[in-house]
């Protein structure tokens, strides 16, 4: 081992997933002490490479060194036993415990036959004071709030030792207060010589917390930068800098009619913070209105109050002129919603139940599907057998069950059955996730067509060059706000990738 | 021919409920040869106890409950809401049909079909509490349920011992019910209760209600996925309410059979030994929800219970034998499902990863 070697050294790491190169010859230098942020856009291969650096993943191709030594991780217990450690962004602790007993878990220190409890929750007291955690290690797990299971997990990690500390989007769960206290604890962990990777793509984040950025496109290191050296709009041209495609500039809506008045809209959640801050638009027949936004910054909410899910805090929601602010799921159904959601297996589907229970959801009080208490047995299998025409939805008949089908099949239905709604607003959130091109040029097409019949669609991507092609006006939330409003001719994904990662706060904008 | 028969044998091994009476019968043969006995014997005398003669009466008298609380208790199962308080609504159904058919001044015509109803009231307002406990309160109905069994029975105990009991007997009872307020016997099976006719209606009712109804539809819907109904617009906590109400019901009428049907005097205790709503629950677990197959697990049940009572008479092989055979059923049964969803959901999970996961 020599002194002067960096803490972390990864050699042209490749890895290849079936039709995907996830990670392409990625070279990546990390100095002790130093907090390193790894930034892309949503599968630029961030992922893949945490794994395979945490021995979740082995790489096909490459060689990772630590401090020098040559190392190859078959489980992250390698890892582990390497100093690494790694804060998931979903947490992986046992909710029934304490945060001592999480801690010291496989680590415990014993008294004879039994786990030495005294000794667990001293120690872990001391290493979090150490570092400013404030934790109370007899807390149990389940009734602490996100922000302290991070810390949580962060002192799980330094508890084994960990001189690397991975960070998978730690702020993706946390609101704006706890955000600023995490970073107060990186630069304290900095300051006693460990090491940070820090994984986000919030670039005002990289701005105030990172020493250096490295940026990662479709598998492969953008570059590798100084943060004191560059600004947010170059990072973000780097991220998102693939070509737009070419796409039709849609016809402007028939417009006019306000179908969707949304007025100082706001949630609060059970721990009391703010989540969806006094939101206001509108949205007009024939218009297909976008809603850019990096997971976690209050569109889920915005939904979820929309469609009556949870309900809001305060503000008002009017359809077609009718309030339905306080009204049930099914009511705003009547009144003319339609909703593709994000989560299609937990949420738009039920695997257990068969094409046709499926396609039926959310009809099956409507006129055409029954009479009186009783189900029209033969229109519910008509109407599953065309809409598995129309839509292609690749099944072997109406019976089928759901849970059999693949991703892509999957969404195809859920568009189905919500685009079929006689609704005059369609809510679709990622309509086109995790699904092949030529699925999502069909589904594109759809959404275009739903235009055109002078009803409005609501729509929330992921993909900036989607809510380009499709959408009339685009908005841009951050942190619970809408922070812009654009035509969406007249921006591009570098100028929304600014809001959207709150860099016109750290001054690329306005600065 | 030999092809066939293998084939078949396949079929049927592979089905997990055959597969799992079969291995169960094995192991019970050997539990019973080690106690001395010709497995054979026994089991013959088993299937002689609990088909031929009285014992075919028996047999089918032991199946009305238990089907009938497979019933109860699948309703809410198939909305995904666990009703475990089966057992005290049905005694506190019991006891309120039971005490309608003793007092109400009316003719029998009208006594029995109102002592019928007065159970249903009961057996649901029961069910009731821990249903507004879990869409008010947020208690889980699980729990509950479970634990209102005790006050059921404390409290049916109470009245039978001081406001409505027989001075004339030692036990705690009500006095019997009068002779023409009894509900009938039927010429069918040696004259087992008209209550059967009243079960099978009701099978049938609920059978339709699941497969062509729209509640129907909407009810299985939130068993498989409650977050899809009420994305669907469905009102799930209203679901929840009235899917206790129609399982504290189906207890009540079935407890107020078991007095009035049956026994004529609601004794301490009574409807609670024979477990009758936890071999419903088995049954009703075993015949996931479907009223056909719930019909025919609980006739197996029953011939069980009766059938091992049969062998300890004539063989003098303990009757927990048959006991031990049902418990061996449920569990293979139980492992072969997990085992199934276990699988299925890992085929799900890894589907979902290569499909949405971020590379």
């Amino acid at each position: 081992m020599s002194v002067n070697a960096p803490e972390l050294e990864l050699r042209g790491i490749t890895k290849r997933f079936p039709g995907v190169l996830a990670n392409d010859r990625i070279d990546l230098t990390v100095k002790t002490g130093a907090i390193h942020a790894i930034v892309g856009e949503n599968g630029a291969g961030k992922t893949t490479l945490m794994s395979i650096l945490y021995g979740l993943v082995q790489p096909d191709q490459g060689e990772i060194r630590v401090r020098g030594e040559l190392v190859r991780f078959s489980s992250a217990l390698d890892a582990i036993g390497a100093g690494l450690g790694m804060v998931h962004q979903a947490f992986k602790l046992f909710p029934t415990l304490t945060v001592a007993e999480n801690v010291v878990y496989r680590n415990e220190p014993k008294k004879g036959w039994f786990i030495d409890r005294d000794a667990a929750e001293a120690g872990v007291r001391k290493l979090a004071d150490s570092f400013g955690l404030g934790i109370d290690p007899k807390a149990r797990v389940e009734d602490l709030p996100v922000g302290v299971l991070q810390r949580v997990e962060i002192v799980k990690a330094l508890y084994r030792d960990a001189r690397v500390l991975i960070l998978d989007e730690p702020t993706a769960v946390l609101a704006p207060q706890e955000r600023d206290g995490l970073f107060v604890i990186m630069r304290r962990l900095k300051a006693a010589g460990r090491t940070i990777l820090f994984v986000t793509h919030k670039l005002n984040e990289v701005m105030a917390v990172s020493d250096r950025v490295t940026v990662l496109r479709s598998g492969r290191v953008m570059a590798d930068l100084k943060t004191s050296e560059t600004s947010p709009k170059a990072i973000s041209k780097l991220m998102t800098g693939r070509d737009i495609e070419a796409v039709a500039r849609p016809s402007l809506g028939n417009g006019g009619e306000h179908l969707l008045r949304v007025n100082d809209l706001g949630v609060v959640d059970d721990a009391g913070l703010v989540r969806l801050d006094r939101v206001s638009f509108e949205v007009q027949a024939g218009e297909i209105l976008g809603i850019a936004a990096v997971a976690g910054n209050g569109q889920s909410e915005l939904i979820d109050a929309l469609t009556g899910l949870k309900p809001a805090s305060s503000g008002s929601i009017s359809l077609n002129g009718v309030d339905i602010t306080q009204a049930e799921p099914a009511q705003r159904r009547l009144a003319g919603l339609a909703y593709v959601p994000e989560d299609r297996h937990r949420v738009g589907t039920a695997a257990g139940g068969e094409v046709w229970s499926n396609l039926l959801m959310g009809y099956q009080r409507t006129p055409k599907f029954r009479r009186g208490r009783w189900l029209r047995g033969t229109a519910v299998k008509e109407h599953a057998r065309e809409l598995i025409a129309q839509y292609d939805v690749r099944v072997g008949s109406e019976n089928t069950l759901v849970g059999t089908l693949s991703g892509g099949n999957l969404q195809k239905l859920v568009v189905a059955r919500e685009m079929t709604h006689p609704a005059e607003l369609l809510i679709a959130d990622q309509p086109t996730r995790g699904v092949d091109i030529g699925a999502i040029q069909f589904l594109h097409r759809r959404l275009l067509e739903y235009r055109d019949q002078g009803r409005g669609i609501l729509l929330i991507s992921a993909e900036l060059s989607e809510l380009l092609a499709l959408s009339n006006r685009i908005l841009v939330m951050y942190e619970g706000r809408i922070v812009a409003e654009f035509d969406a001719a007249s921006t591009d994904e570098a100028e929304l990738g600014i809001y959207m990662t709150g860099g016109h706060l750290a001054g690329a904008v306005h600065g | 021919m030999a092809e066939t028969l293998r084939a078949s044998t396949n079929r049927v091994l592979r089905n997990p409920v055959a597969f799992s009476i079969v291995l169960s019968l094995l192991l019970g043969a050997a539990i019973i040869a080690a106690t001395g006995t010709n497995p054979l014997l026994a089991y013959s005398e088993m299937v002689r106890g609990a088909l031929t003669g009285s014992g075919l009466r028996n047999t089918v008298s032991r199946m009305i409950p238990i089907v009938g609380m497979a019933l109860a208790i699948s309703i809410p199962f198939r909305a995904g809401v666990i009703n475990l308080g089966g057992e005290g609504q049905m005694v506190i159904g019991g006891l309120a049909g039971t005490l309608a058919a003793i007092y109400l001044p009316l003719p029998p015509v009208l006594v029995i079909p109102l002592a019928l109803v007065a159970g249903m009231v009961a057996g649901a307002l029961w069910a009731l509490l821990p249903a507004i406990g879990q869409t008010a309160l947020k208690l889980p109905i699980l729990i509950s349920s479970l634990l209102l069994n005790y006050p059921a029975r404390a409290l049916t105990g109470y009245m039978v011992r001081f406001p409505f009991a027989d001075p004339t007997v030692t036990s705690s009872s009500t006095v019997p019910v009068p002779e023409s307020n009894r509900i009938p016997k039927l010429a069918l099976f040696d004259g087992v209760s008209a209550s059967l006719v009243l079960l099978i209606l009701l099978l049938i009712g609920v059978a339709l209600f699941n497969l062509r109804t729209v509640p129907g539809y909407e009810t299985r819907m939130t068993g498989l996925n409650s977050r899809f109904s009420r994305y669907g617009g469905v009102a799930v906590d209203r679901q929840v309410v009235w899917v206790m109400l129609a399982s504290g019901g189906i207890a009540g009428m079935i407890g107020t059979h078991l007095v009035v049907g049956e026994t004529y005097r609601f004794l301490d205790g009574d409807l609670v030994v024979s477990g009758f709503a936890w071999s419903g629950l088995l049954v009703a677990l075993l015949a996931r929800h479907r009223p056909g197959p719930m019909l025919a697990a609980g006739a197996f049940f029953a011939a069980l219970q009766i059938g091992g009572l049969a062998m300890q008479r004539n063989v003098n092989v303990p009757w927990q034998i048959a006991q031990v055979l049902q418990a061996v059923v449920i569990i293979m049964i139980a492992g072969r499902f997990v085992l199934k969803a276990r699988r299925e959901t890992a085929a799900v999970i890894e589907g979902e990863t290569t499909v949405t996961g971020e590379v």
